[in-house]
């Protein structure tokens, strides 16, 4: 997926002088809500944390060199602070995707319903699976951008990136057939 | 990208924060105190230099512990002098009683003769 500078909200990175902090927080606060959201799934936990990040941000503001530093940093902080909450509060489930159980038969498989079942399969992920997931997916970030973000290898990012897809994809498909087989 | 990669990214899309996100982040970030420039580099300075000045204690530490060592040998073998000479002046002094013990045996021996 490419997504370009522009939709993922980054000014242009060329510019060497930052834009006010009001207008960082307007530009990426979508970006860093969205992250903890599909991270965490709890709404009001998503956006303290979100609150957290760009206070954060205010208070090491003059260490900020560009508008791309900028993105690199927030997400950066975003993501470890989500895996904090996580392992703080205990949120994680307990199931892991293979013993989630179905959701509920009469489900319609029409689009909405299904990014929402996506959401709450990603969400069921373990927690460095479900990371890559968001960076890939929600952040049209490429592997060897998020290793470097995470100081992991991309290799073992693009493993776990395939694994969790096959992973998702065997649930849903399976969702499918069940869902035909309900309505046959 | 195959269909499910992208009905994936579709799920994943970003979402907008609950209405006043911004007004209440600024709200909190101007009661809170910022770091200078002078200060984020004072604390780069010092995230920086802790390794640098880490390993120059480790060096400096071990160096004098080398001199300590030296000097605790120095001494050492300065005690070790000190009594084999005097075992030495213990020994020197025996050898002239018993050479002057026999100098008055014999003067004694002599006189009688004469």
């Amino acid at each position: 997926m490419a997504i370009s500078a522009a939709q993922k909200g980054i000014p242009d990175v060329r510019s060497d002088v930052a834009p006010p902090f009001a207008d960082v927080v307007e530009i990426h606060k979508a970006m860093v809500f969205s992250i903890a959201w599909h991270f965490l799934r709890d709404r009001a936990l998503s956006e303290e944390l979100a609150q957290d990040v760009f206070l954060e941000l205010h208070r090491h503001w003059a260490a900020m060199k560009s508008p791309e530093h900028i993105v690199f940093w927030l997400r950066k902080v975003t993501c470890n602070r989500c895996i904090d909450v996580v392992r703080r509060r205990k949120l994680r489930r307990e199931t892991s995707l293979e013993e989630s159980p179905e959701p509920a038969m009469l489900e319609r498989v029409q689009d909405p319903l299904l990014s929402a079942y996506l959401q709450r399969m990603v969400a069921s992920l373990p927690e460095k699976q479900r990371l890559l997931v968001v960076l890939r997916y929600q952040e049209g970030m490429e592997p060897e951008e998020i290793a470097r973000m995470l100081n992991i290898n991309s290799s073992t990012v693009k493993t776990q990136i395939s694994r969790a897809l096959e992973l998702l994809r065997a649930k849903t498909a399976q969702r499918l057939k069940t869902q035909r087989e309900a309505e046959a | 990208m195959t269909e499910f990669e992208q009905q994936l990214a579709q799920a994943l899309e970003r979402r907008e924060p609950p209405a006043g996100f911004t007004s209440r982040v600024l709200a909190a970030a101007s009661q809170q105190p910022t770091r200078s420039r002078w200060q984020a580099w004072r604390w780069a300075f010092v995230l920086r230099a802790a390794p640098v000045m880490a390993a120059l204690l480790v060096v400096a530490g071990g160096a004098l512990y080398q001199n300590y060592e030296r000097i605790e040998r120095g001494e050492a073998a300065k005690q070790q002098l000190l009594l084999a000479v005097k075992i030495a002046g213990a020994k020197l002094y025996d050898a002239r009683q018993r050479v002057v013990s026999i100098g008055e045996i014999r003067g004694a021996g002599t006189e009688e003769e004469q």
